[in-house]
């Protein structure tokens, strides 16, 4: 692209100002190696600071986490909030709208969907995080692994990463659950095997980073064996992009359930998932819409709630993952 | 940097085949005789076993995975239960309209996704730059169904602009590529957003505004040279988000494509076509994986220095 | 500012130009557009007896079950005008309507029919059944002999069938979509028959000119049929494997021919029964909705729990409800529309305090009898309803009977297996005679264990087989009768449920429509009158 001579000026100016910022991105980078040093010396921040520091700079975090916090307690107090039990049907009362008797009204089967939308939280919360935390626990392993072994194991488990990765993810899991059959504990381990690779890469590449860092090779030097830098140094000091990644993975888990359940793959009535009451609800749209409304406008704000937070955390905890 | 290039085709080569075993034995795991589904409710054992041999599901697994393999090399992947065809010649009807409904979506995201982070990054701060942020959250946290739902009952069913389902028409395609990029247009909108925000925060970028607006226009055309390679990265990303999301557009609007008829392929416990759309969705994610690599090292100068 | 509004100017027209193509797309005069769920496999009825659209409406077969005006079925002669049957009830002599060509311009003839018959025989897949019934048909099958030895061609329009043993249903039979007369010299030619339109030739009123799979199919009439011209010229069927969005096509004017069977039964009442209520039309969908029992459940196998479970479930509130009344609700095996139905059957009636009383006599503690009920994913909504609501009724008088959902094929092998406890399915009549159920549930042992219902009792079995060589259809009658009362009454070996109304909607374009007289989704496109 050949830009005009006036613009051409300011191209080069741009240029070297670009030069400039990565020259200084290698000093920050220097920078940020004597910090890890310092850091391990250092009283670690406590996860109180870390909180205070969150809501000072980000107080839409801060509300989603008393979102999700609410969220949480729905689904832990579901028995003695929810009016009625989930799987009551009152045949007589089907679809109706929202009212005294039921406050969001009844689905196709005429059970309450209040009862179900704080059950369906359960579900929902569940597949977000006990899946996530399977693939962190995996993929986070694996990763130092090829990290800090390198050779073939290395190349190994990164290609098998790379096929795992290969796939969109919808039509893996889908794969998976036929095989594995529907089920809670199923889609958890569809959901774990589905995302441990994108995890194992990251860790891996965080790992070889902090592999050059001083402090690690000072540690080899002394003859600390590789299994304790493995798990005392490399994995702890990739907590904070763990971190990150947790709340970035919870609400794409919670999603990918909800789209299992909504192509009836997932969880099956009259257990309450919400895709599953989404997709139940989706034929009466037009006449019931509260039906599929309700449970649909409940996924995005858990999903919206946790997408907010894991951007505050990652800009207090990870700048370098900021993009 | 040829080599490079081949190289990576290697490695690409190598990991499809990986994917192929791993379909295989996926799918060799699954308890029920596809052939009893064949032949439906009325069918007797006899009837059953005969079938079974047909289609070869009695032999023993090495053989099967030999046939698999040999076959899906020749673009053979073996005749569809459910659907009674050849599972290549379905794919490739199914494809066409995959295909349509991913550039459109893609263009949808681009168009959207970089005017909006523009507009965003220029205006930083302001109420279009916090409404374009919220909106493009809400399209990364909206499920691909709920808007293709609410996208098909307001457009198709209350306003009657475009066709409720099928692909009769170009019309058709309209909503679902809506629903589909949405997603993608908010990760566009974001991402062009920041990376526009890292070089408009350059304090030369004051000068540049004290000259006139024309430069303003010249210089963020050169911004945007530049982060147009994360954005071509996160395209080839998203190619696989995008199949993942055509299952579920493709299944409410009735689109043959490939999502649907792996849907299909599912409920129809359609071993060989679950097996063709699966193995071809992952080749098309590991061909564009590879093109936006190898597009990355051609436009990319310090890179290719370093090749 | 000028920008943006030359851009929305510019979207609004494209709008406009794509609602002008959508008005495009309306329908040309003499089109019939109609949705199905599933595409079809193949045309062919020798490897298919779930696909009957194609069959039905491009081939002829000798009679056809047609509704009288009171509602009754009636076999009418078709391509056969004219049919005697010896003193013995064995030999049929045929004699074949005059005149009538395949769509590629050769004459039907006798020598089709024989090969019609032997073809399926030798494809040894699917509707065997009926032609198996004609002598000769085992050394056929086992490829022994060519031809069938039952099967007399006299000339190009008679020839007689003799039978192995006395059927009384064998016309009723014949008029099952199964039995569609082909073209022996096209069989002859074509690889592949039932995959391709133009190798899918017949004598009846319409011509298969375009498929193009899982999207849409094209019937259009075909100018040499012998019959009265229709009024629908072609018929379009989309593929929409989704009840919803078909039920939006309709709304938007899409369709023409709406199938309610699949929609909820709140959507119909809410919608259908009030925007449309003058264009439904409703026919019984001749078959039995049930629960099965499987006699080598732990608890199952105990008589007093079987009748404990027929009297513990509501069905009455079941088909209000669920169904808003669209229903029949049967007592039996033999459902109403069937010849042999017994209006008097008394079968059990709700009564969830005997029930208990019941189970408690047969010492069962509260909440101790537990069964699985496995539910068909594939199965549509409202059957799934169905199961939710059996199971919380009988959670009611202290039966544990959880519902588990398999996919399709683990369902069918589940079943096939013998090993399954119970589950809600219907069974559609595929010819207007007892013995399509009967035979096929408590026929024999490998009958009543293929629907996992593992029934012990073969005297009985023995008399349902022995019944359908009965000639005397008073006699046969009551003999069905008197087995049916055994074995509901005295055996409760399932729980009937309902037998359902099957509802269609007509949209705009639509006069009339006289649907498939046993409520099949299939329906003769020259039984739909366009306005």
């Amino acid at each position: 692209m050949k830009l005009p001579n006036r613009s051409r000026q300011i191209a080069e100016e741009f240029e070297k100002r670009q030069q400039e910022q990565e020259n200084k991105q290698q000093e920050s980078k220097q920078q940020a190696n004597r910090e890890y040093l310092k850091n391990q010396i250092a009283e670690e921040e406590t996860f109180f600071t870390l909180i205070r520091r969150l809501a000072r700079e980000n107080k839409l975090a801060v509300v989603s986490f008393f979102v999700i916090l609410l969220i949480i307690l729905g689904a832990v107090l579901a028995p003695i909030l929810a009016p009625y039990s989930f799987s009551d049907m009152d045949l007589l009362h089907r679809l109706n709208p929202p009212g005294a008797q039921h406050l969001l009204g009844t689905d196709e089967a005429g059970r309450d969907i209040l009862t179900r939308l704080l059950y369906g939280a359960r579900v929902s919360l569940l597949t977000g995080v006990v899946p996530t935390v399977m693939s962190m626990v995996i993929g986070a392993i694996l990763g130092v692994i090829s990290g800090s072994y390198g050779g073939w194991l290395d190349a190994l488990i990164m290609r098998l990463a790379d096929i795992m990765l290969a796939f969109p993810s919808m039509l893996l899991a889908m794969v998976i659950m036929y095989m594995l059959g529907d089920g809670l504990i199923n889609v958890f381990l569809t959901l774990a095997l589905v995302n441990w690779a994108s995890v194992a890469r990251i860790v891996r590449a965080q790992a070889l980073q902090l592999k050059k860092t001083e402090y690690v090779e000072a540690a080899r030097v002394i003859g600390v064996s590789r299994t304790k830098i493995m798990f005392r140094h490399l994995l702890p000091n990739c907590l904070p992009t763990l971190i990150v990644l947790f709340t970035l993975n919870v609400p794409s888990a919670i999603l990918t359930e909800s789209s299992l359940s909504f192509l009836g793959l997932g969880l099956q009535p009259p257990a309450a998932s919400w895709g599953l009451m989404v997709n139940a609800g989706r034929q009466y749209l037009y006449m019931a819409p509260w039906v599929s409304l309700v449970p649909g406008a409940a996924i995005m704000v858990c999903v919206l709630a946790f997408n907010f937070l894991g951007d505050g955390l990652r800009d207090v905890l990870d700048p370098h993952l900021r993009k | 940097m040829l080599r490079n290039i081949l190289i990576r085709l290697l490695q690409a080569v190598l990991v499809l085949l990986g994917a192929a075993l791993l379909v295989f034995i996926m799918l060799r795991i699954i308890p029920g005789n596809p052939a009893a589904v064949l032949m439906g409710e009325h069918a007797d054992t006899a009837v059953i076993e005969k079938m079974t041999k047909e289609l070869g599901l009695d032999q023993p697994v090495h053989v099967q995975l030999i046939h698999y393999l040999a076959g899906a090399l020749r673009g053979d992947f073996g005749t569809s239960y459910s659907l009674g065809k050849p599972v290549s010649q379905l794919m490739a009807s199914a494809f066409s309209n995959t295909l349509i409904l991913a550039l459109m979506a893609s263009a949808f995201a681009w168009l959207v996704g970089i005017i909006s982070g523009i507009i965003a990054a220029v205006k930083k701060n302001s109420i279009l730059d916090h409404l374009f942020m919220g909106v493009s959250l809400l399209g990364v946290s909206m499920p691909v169904f709920m808007a293709a739902m609410v996208l098909q009952f307001f457009f198709s069913y209350k306003l009657k602009i475009f066709p409720i389902a099928g692909t009769q028409s170009f019309a058709g395609f309209i909503l679902p590529a809506v629903a589909l990029g949405w997603n993608s247009a908010g990760s566009v909108a974001r991402l062009v957003r920041s990376t526009l925000l890292e070089i408009l925060e350059e304090d030369y970028i004051d000068t540049a505004r004290a000259k006139g607006r024309r430069q303003m226009g010249v210089l963020i055309l050169h911004a945007m040279r530049n982060a147009m390679l994360p954005v071509i990265t996160m395209m080839a990303i998203q190619l696989s988000g995008m199949l993942s999301g055509a299952v579920l557009t493709e299944t409410i609007f009735s689109i043959n494509g490939i999502g649907r008829l792996a849907v299909q392929a599912i409920t129809g416990r359609d071993i060989p076509l679950l097996q063709g759309t699966v193995l071809f969705s992952a080749a098309l994610v590991i061909l564009g994986n590879f093109l936006a690599d190898s597009l990355y090292h051609v436009l990319d100068p310090r890179i290719r220095k370093e090749a | 500012m000028r920008k943006t509004t030359t851009l929305l100017t510019t979207a609004l027209t494209c709008a406009m130009a794509l609602q002008a193509s959508c008005t495009a797309l309306a329908a040309e005069d003499g089109v019939l557009r109609t949705a199905v769920l599933y595409d079809m496999t193949t045309m062919d009825v020798a490897k298919t007896s779930d696909n009957y659209l194609v069959p039905m409406n491009v081939f002829d077969r000798l009679f056809e079950t047609r509704k009288t005006e009171g509602g009754n079925a009636q076999i009418v002669g078709s391509l056969c005008t004219d049919y005697q049957v010896s003193e013995d009830g064995l030999t049929y002599d045929f004699t074949l309507r005059d005149g009538v060509v395949f769509s590629n311009g050769s004459e039907l003839t006798a020598s089709d029919v024989q090969y019609t018959f032997e073809r399926l025989l030798k494809a040894g897949q699917e509707n065997m059944d009926i032609p198996g019934e004609v002598a000769g048909a085992e050394q056929v099958i086992s490829k022994e002999a060519d031809t069938l030895e039952g099967f007399k061609v006299t000339d190009d329009l008679h020839f007689s069938v003799t039978l192995s043993n006395p059927n009384a249903g064998f016309t009723a039979e014949l008029s099952a979509p199964a039995m569609s007369i082909v073209d022996a010299e096209t069989m002859e030619k074509v690889k592949n028959f039932g995959k391709a339109p133009e190798d899918t030739i017949g004598s009846g009123p319409y011509i298969v000119t375009e498929w193009k799979t899982n999207d849409h199919y094209t019937l259009e009439y075909n100018p040499k049929y012998w019959g009265e011209e229709p009024s629908v010229k072609k018929v379009i069927v989309n593929v929409i494997p989704d009840a919803n969005t078909q039920n939006l096509m309709f709304q938007n004017g899409e369709l023409d021919l709406l199938d309610l069977q699949s929609l909820d039964t709140a959507i119909v009442e809410s919608t259908y029964k009030t925007m449309y209520e003058s264009q439904i039309v409703s026919t019984p969908k001749v078959g039995l909705t049930y629960l099965t029992f499987n006699e080598n459940q732990e608890y199952l196998k105990d008589a007093n729990v079987r009748k404990a479970i027929c009297m513990a479930i509501d069905v009455d509130t079941i088909i209000a409800s669920l169904y808003n009344g669209n229903a029949i609700r049967e007592h039996g095996i033999i459902p109403t529309g069937i010849w042999a139905h017994n209006d008097q059957l008394a079968g059990y009636s709700y009564d969830p305090d005997g029930a208990k009383q019941l189970l408690s006599q047969a010492g069962y503690k509260d909440g101790e009898v537990a069964f699985e009920i496995a539910q068909d994913s594939a199965a549509d909504s409202n059957i799934k309803l169905v199961c939710q609501a059996i199971s919380e009724q009988l959670k009611a008088v202290g039966i544990k009977a959880n519902i588990k959902s398999y996919d399709h094929a683990a369902w069918l092998d589940l079943r096939n297996s013998s090993k399954m406890d119970s589950f809600v399915a219907v069974w559609g009549m595929d010819y207007n005679d007892p013995a399509n159920i009967m035979y096929t549930f408590f026929g024999n042992e490998k009958n009543t264990r293929q629907r996992s219902l593992n029934y012990p009792d073969t005297a009985t079995m023995e008399r349902v087989s022995a019944a359908r060589a009965v000639m005397d259809d008073t006699t046969r009658e009551q003999e069905y009768q008197a087995i049916e009362k055994k074995l509901i009454e005295a055996d409760a070996v399932w729980c009937p449920l309902f037998e359902s109304l099957h509802l269609y909607c007509m949209g705009d374009r639509v006069e009339s429509f006289t649907p498939h007289w046993a409520g099949f989704s299939d329906f003769y496109a020259a039984d739909v009158v366009l306005k």
